[in-house]
């Protein structure tokens, strides 16, 4: 019951600051721009993670404090390295409002897809189908679409029209974040300038609840939707909300938006679902099935308890989420091709649902 | 403009709402790092103090009448000290040492444009910090130490030196158009005038102790001064005399008073715009501890912290800049 109450006080803080970041509202007149057309693919799909490298990293970040000048020195090494690579993805966002007066709101937002795939915060996107104006750190600009956000757990989605290949940032494959884990934000604080370009700021996980990462990088409003990257250079976050304290920064973890991906692409759902037969739960490994109905499908397909499931349709799993997703949007009679691991070794298994 | 001035008042609000959420939702929850493992917490700050102690002898903390209101950076062997000039006020100028002794004081010099003073310190043992040559670079770590073997706070250079353009200040009134008499007609809403209680009728009859007359000479004085500054008021509503001070802002679009005077921003200095060259760090400093130096990881000032700008930065004068402003204060100072 606790945590639950501690969970109601974090959403009212989200959801109360979510207001607060929109507000980077500016009297600039909207600039014109061609409307685009933008063609949706029917499944967009989320870029799948990028490999953990956390081996190659020097030592210093496997220990749980720096203690000498040269661990602060590989620390120092490793983000002068990572920002030439990690900020050309990172872009300022400006949406119009829609009225008459030229209101425009900003932001930030990471490419996630050489299509153009741009993770945000929903309370940056606002609405689906609204216009938005990229800046690139290297001054171009791109225009694009919001597609569709979350609002409770403040996930957002837009796609850039231009046909690209874009600059885009990998994302961090499911885990939780670990306490005293290094981190760099990126973004706008204060709205895009061009003087200035975007900021990067170094800081640490501080805290890791359900669907909130805390860290004690400043932010500010207009960094809302710019990307937390893990020292990897790996996006493992989006920026959503502040309080006064220095020291409260919160961030939507990434698999947030594993998790609300139906809401942010506009996946639509069958009207009549398929029937699977086995359940799901987020585990170390990935996607682990808890539990299978008897004679079911997936007991036909002889999938088993404890079983991983890695890919459908070659696609990877990283979240129970992501499994409940496709079979939700599967249509009955499909066969689906699983990639499972069972005892370490890896399986294709045909999945035919009724 | 209606909408935008509804709305950063509708902002303010939830601001100091969601304020209270977060004092009520603060308490048990997830696990949290303890903060003496953040990133400026004394665990990582410990890792910092071979550069921080050998900083010690190069840093003064400055007083005026026995608080301290700056850091100061100690740039010659005889004892000339820069600080950040608008931090210090009239009053007894005093600095205390890293040996714990507080010495005397005087001011030499001010550079207003860059916001630096010089002063003479009279105490022995001083060391000049040693400055860093070359452009900083993004990631580097920005360390600001103070009196202590540990270093105040730490930050890495966040963005890339830029200038910082003055901020055009305002009261935050409109005047009655067909006359020439400072006649308050409207507020600007979240500005100075409306915090300090100014209505629409009042009349002001003196700007900082200066009797005004008419509209043209209240501009005057304010368009001399600059944002975050206060200027004093003498009113008069429905012939009663009264006085205020008003915080001069900048309307627009970073929702000043979101940036500047809320609890998001945490405490910012009064003087923060206007500077010919800024290195961005994002080192958490209070503004009473601006004016020493920011140094990197070889012990070097790469420049003299001269403002806390808002949440998410702290500028440094670089320092190729102060050296400049030292040549320009040091002659006129030292030849007397």
């Amino acid at each position: 019951l606790n945590s639950t109450r501690a969970l109601q006080g974090l959403w009212f803080r989200l959801v109360g600051w979510a207001f607060v970041f929109l507000a980077l509202a500016s009297a600039r007149p909207a600039r014109s721009q061609p409307a685009p057309h933008l063609v949706v693919p029917p499944v967009l799909a989320m870029p799948a993670p990028a490999p953990d490298r956390s081996g190659e990293l020097p030592v210093v970040f496997r220990r749980e404090l720096p203690i000498s000048l040269s661990d602060l020195r590989a620390i120092q090494q490793q983000v002068e390295t990572l920002v030439p690579k990690i900020s050309p993805a990172v872009v300022a966002v400006e949406l119009d409002s829609g009225s008459a007066d030229g209101i425009v709101a900003s932001g930030s937002g990471v490419v996630v897809s050489a299509d153009g795939l741009v993770l945000t915060a929903g309370h940056v996107c606002e609405s689906t189908n609204r216009s938005v104006r990229f800046e690139f750190p290297d001054g171009k600009v791109a225009h694009g679409k919001t597609l569709g956000l979350d609002e409770d757990a403040d996930t957002g989605l837009m796609k850039i029209t231009g046909s690209g290949p874009w600059p885009y940032a990998p994302l961090a494959n499911l885990r939780e974040a670990s306490l005293g884990e290094w981190v760099l934000a990126l973004g706008h604080p204060g709205g895009f300038d061009s003087k200035r370009s975007l900021v990067v700021r170094l800081g640490r996980v501080v805290s890791v609840a359900p669907g909130v990462l805390q860290t004690d990088c400043p932010i500010s409003p207009g960094d809302s939707g710019g990307p937390l990257f893990d020292i990897q250079g790996r996006v493992i976050g989006i920026h959503s909300a502040i309080s006064s304290s220095m020291a409260e920064n919160f961030h939507v973890p990434i698999t947030e938006f594993y998790d609300t991906w139906q809401e942010l692409a506009g996946v639509p759902v069958p009207a009549t679902p398929a029937y699977c037969g086995a359940r799901a739960v987020n585990d170390a490994g990935g996607c682990r099935l808890s539990a299978i109905d008897k004679d079911s499908p997936a007991a036909k397909a002889g999938l088993k308890v404890d079983d991983i499931v890695l890919k459908i349709e070659d696609r990877a799993i990283v979240a129970a989420a992501a499994f409940e997703r496709w079979m939700a949007e599967a249509s009955p009679g499909q066969t689906l091709k699983l990639q499972i691991k069972r005892g370490g070794k890896l399986r294709i298994v045909k999945l035919k649902l009724e | 403009m209606k909408p935008r001035l509804f709305h950063s008042v509708f902002l303010l609000t939830a601001a100091l709402w969601c304020g209270t959420q977060t004092a009520q939702a603060q308490d048990d929850s997830a696990p949290m790092l303890p903060r003496s493992r953040f990133r400026s917490g004394e665990e990582i700050l410990a890792a910092f103090s071979p550069v921080s102690a050998a900083a010690t002898n190069s840093i003064v903390e400055v007083n005026v009448d026995g608080d301290a209101v700056a850091l100061g950076t100690v740039v010659d062997a005889e004892g000339l000290v820069l600080t950040k000039a608008s931090e210090i006020k009239p009053g007894k100028l005093t600095c205390w040492l890293a040996t714990g002794r507080e010495v005397p004081a005087v001011q030499l010099g001010v550079d207003k444009d860059e916001d630096m003073a010089l002063l003479r310190v009279q105490a022995e043992g001083l060391k000049p910090v040693r400055w860093a040559s070359g452009q900083v670079v993004i990631g580097q770590w920005a360390i600001t130490p103070a009196l202590a073997e540990t270093p105040q706070a730490v930050g890495i250079i966040s963005a890339l030196p830029r200038r910082i353009q003055p901020g055009r200040a305002f009261i935050g009134v409109r005047w009655s158009p067909e006359l020439s008499v400072p006649r308050v007609e409207g507020l600007m809403p979240g500005l100075g005038a409306e915090e300090a209680g100014i209505k629409p009728g009042d009349v002001i009859v003196a700007v900082n102790n200066e009797l005004v007359t008419t509209v043209m000479r209240v501009s005057e004085i304010v368009q001399a001064m600059r944002a975050g500054q206060t200027v004093h008021l003498k009113l008069e509503r429905g012939g009663e005399p009264f006085e205020v001070n008003v915080k001069l802002m900048v309307p627009g679009r970073e929702a000043y008073s979101l940036r500047r005077n809320s609890r998001l921003a945490g405490d910012t200095s009064q003087r923060a715009e206007g500077f010919e060259q800024v290195i961005e760090h994002d080192t958490v400093l209070p503004p009473w501890l601006c004016g020493g130096p920011v140094m990197n990881l070889d012990g070097e000032a790469m420049g003299i912290n001269i403002a806390r700008a808002s949440r998410v930065a702290t500028y440094a004068l670089p320092a190729d800049l102060v050296q400049q402003i030292l040549a320009r204060l040091k002659p006129a100072s030292t030849s007397q």
